[in-house]
């Protein structure tokens, strides 16, 4: 094994022998889990109103079909989301606690150099961030199966579509949080500006820009963009199946996806991204020129 | 990538946080087969020089080399160099057992090694044990088991017997010695001369982010002066007496009495004679080691670059 393998198999072992990964874990699953199942009870009963022979006249008066809608879909990109906050705090303890707990000092004292050592640590997390998003989106899928009706749920195009946005999402949250531990090298400080910010500062913001009418700028924002991820591409894959869906009705679906003012899932992802590298390549400086005393 | 000489150089070092200099233009060299005490007072600086040999910090200015290399560039620095920085790098909640496989991962040597270092330090017992629950002492020797993982060539400690029992400073100062007795290196910090005055066969003085001597503890131990406490009934004329011999380190002592560096008590005693002074008391003061070391590290001494390489004769001692 070379010395990236060595450094590899080092940060894989800091990762499991302490209790984080699991204690994170279990909520992650509850939470994603949780919301799946909610978000299919309210699908269902979304679609069960919408199939009443009432609504149905204004239905096939507007010639939309909704009770084949795969409403769904919207709850499983939301379920996703949210769970990603647990990688995303996983990732932000990765730097800022062996700073804490000084291990950071023999972690560069057997490391050919801090370089080398960061990059196996951005590995072994992007790895982290592949089984959280793999838990996470298999968690969403127990959950929405449970409490919607097969008809609303996707094809296995749209489970592999919207499977992979969600480990995508929750590799890229994972990193976010890295970066921004390695720049604040604080754990309490790093949790509560993560959590706050994902959580409540920009939920508040959207809603302002929202009501300004610039909800465009919704989809550059970090929480914006990677919620546009996973939000489009159920968007996307809604629209295919839906049959015909009136065009003003097109930001309505992303708001209810949970990715206001969103772009395209590409576009969100490539967004996100330069968010995550904004912040992981500042985390990555400061801790490679940082004197530890 | 470096010459295995097992040679440590620092050269010129300096370092600034802000405003503070914590270390200014030091210079020494460790030879390897040797116990080099590293000493100076609480922020002196030593923890910040180790801290710039081993890469942790950046120097101001100057160099510090391993090997004849930057720590930077040893390649495998685990396999050259092992550091007991401080008793606190550890996860509490994991056992001491993982923390060495995870070091071992990294310095690249088999889990067994992880092993064969608790029982060197004598926690064989205590390896599975989560590393919240260890004792100072226990924490000390397990971040010596951790720098022994590469089985290094060179071993740099600070201040390791903070926290360990008198049994466990015993111990230490048998593996250190027997370490460097294998041709090996060691740097180990202290505040305290007499900490490691058994252990060290080399000191590096520094005070104030300065060297202040370095040089074998030998040298400095001969250099221990002694001075004569005399109370003569004419002070001006015993001192007259004194300078027309070339004596010259004459000090008034506030309660009346004169003292005298660098002479025996016998030739003041003729000189008092001689100039038909009486003595009423006179005795010889020896300063120790420990009261030198205070004097070098106090700033009486401290001129930028001065280094006390000298070699007084040892005092001859007893009443003349």
């Amino acid at each position: 094994m070379g010395v990236m393998g060595n450094l590899l198999q080092s940060e894989f072992r800091k990762t499991i022998t302490t209790g984080l990964w699991w204690g994170l874990l279990i909520p992650t699953v509850l939470l994603a889990f949780g919301w799946a199942l909610g978000a299919g009870f309210v699908g269902k009963g979304f679609v069960d109103l919408a199939s009443n022979a009432d609504v149905e006249q204004l239905s096939d008066l507007l010639g939309v079909t909704p009770d084949q809608w795969k409403v769904s879909l919207f709850g499983i990109a939301r379920s996703i989301n949210i769970a990603t906050i647990f990688p995303m705090i996983f990732g932000g303890l990765a730097i800022s606690n062996e700073i804490n707990r000084r291990t950071i000092t023999t972690t560069f004292l057997t490391a050919p150099s801090r370089v080398s050592a960061l990059t196996a640590k951005m590995l072994v997390y992007i790895l982290w961030g592949a089984i959280y998003g793999l838990v996470i989106v298999l968690s969403v899928a127990l959950g929405v199966s449970l409490s919607s009706p097969s008809s609303l749920l996707p094809d296995f195009e749209g489970w592999l579509a919207l499977g992979i946005a969600g480990i995508v999402a929750s590799i890229l949250m994972t990193m976010f949080g890295v970066g921004v531990g390695a720049l604040m090298t604080s754990v309490v400080g790093t949790t509560v500006v993560l959590l706050l910010y994902m959580l409540l500062i920009e939920n508040g913001l959207q809603l302002v820009l929202a009501s300004q009418g610039v909800d465009k700028i919704i989809g550059f924002l970090p929480n914006g963009s990677v919620n546009g991820l996973t939000g489009s591409v159920a968007v996307d894959l809604f629209l295919k199946s839906a049959g015909v869906v009136p065009s003003e009705l097109e930001q309505v679906l992303r708001v209810v996806a949970g990715s206001m003012g969103a772009m395209d899932w590409w576009l969100s992802g490539l967004i996100f991204l330069s968010w995550t590298a904004i912040v992981f390549v500042g985390g990555w400086a400061a801790t490679a020129r940082k004197d530890i005393t | 990538m470096h010459d295995g000489s097992g040679r440590i150089v620092v050269q010129n070092l300096t370092k600034q946080f802000g405003p503070v200099t914590a270390v200014q233009n030091l210079s020494f060299t460790v030879e390897p087969g040797s116990v080099t005490g590293f000493l100076g007072p609480n922020g002196a600086g030593k923890t910040t020089t180790l801290r710039m040999l081993l890469g942790l910090v950046t120097p101001t200015a100057g160099f510090a080399t391993i090997n004849g290399s930057p720590f930077g560039r040893l390649g495998q620095p685990g396999r050259v160099v092992g550091a007991v920085l401080e008793a606190q790098g550890f996860h509490p909640k994991r056992t001491a057992r993982n923390h060495l496989r995870v070091y071992a991962s990294a310095v690249g040597v088999p889990d067994g090694r992880a092993d064969q270092v608790l029982q060197l330090v004598g926690l064989g017992a205590a390896g599975d044990r989560k590393v919240g629950g260890y004792s100072l002492g226990m924490k000390q020797r397990l971040a010596l088991a951790t720098a022994l993982l590469g089985d290094p060539q060179v071993l740099v400690l600070d201040e390791p017997a903070n926290g360990l029992d008198p049994e466990g400073i015993a111990w230490l100062r048998s593996f250190l010695q027997s370490f460097a007795r294998s041709g090996r290196t060691v740097l180990i910090s202290s505040h305290l001369l007499a900490e490691v005055e058994q252990t060290v066969d080399q000191v590096v003085i520094i005070s104030r982010g300065q060297t202040m001597y370095y040089g074998p503890l030998d040298h400095l131990r001969k250099s221990q002066q002694s001075r004569v406490i005399v109370q003569p009934s004419d002070v001006n004329g015993l001192v007259t007496a004194l300078r027309a011999e070339g004596v010259t380190s004459i000090e008034q002592l506030p309660d009346g009495r004169i003292a005298i560096a660098g002479v025996t008590s016998k030739h003041v005693a003729d000189t008092a004679l001689k100039a038909g002074v009486s003595v009423y008391g006179i005795q010889e003061e020896q300063i120790d080691l420990e009261r030198l070391f205070f004097q070098l590290t106090s700033g009486q001494y401290a001129a930028p670059g001065y280094y006390v390489q000298q070699q007084v004769p040892p005092q001859q001692g007893g009443w003349a």
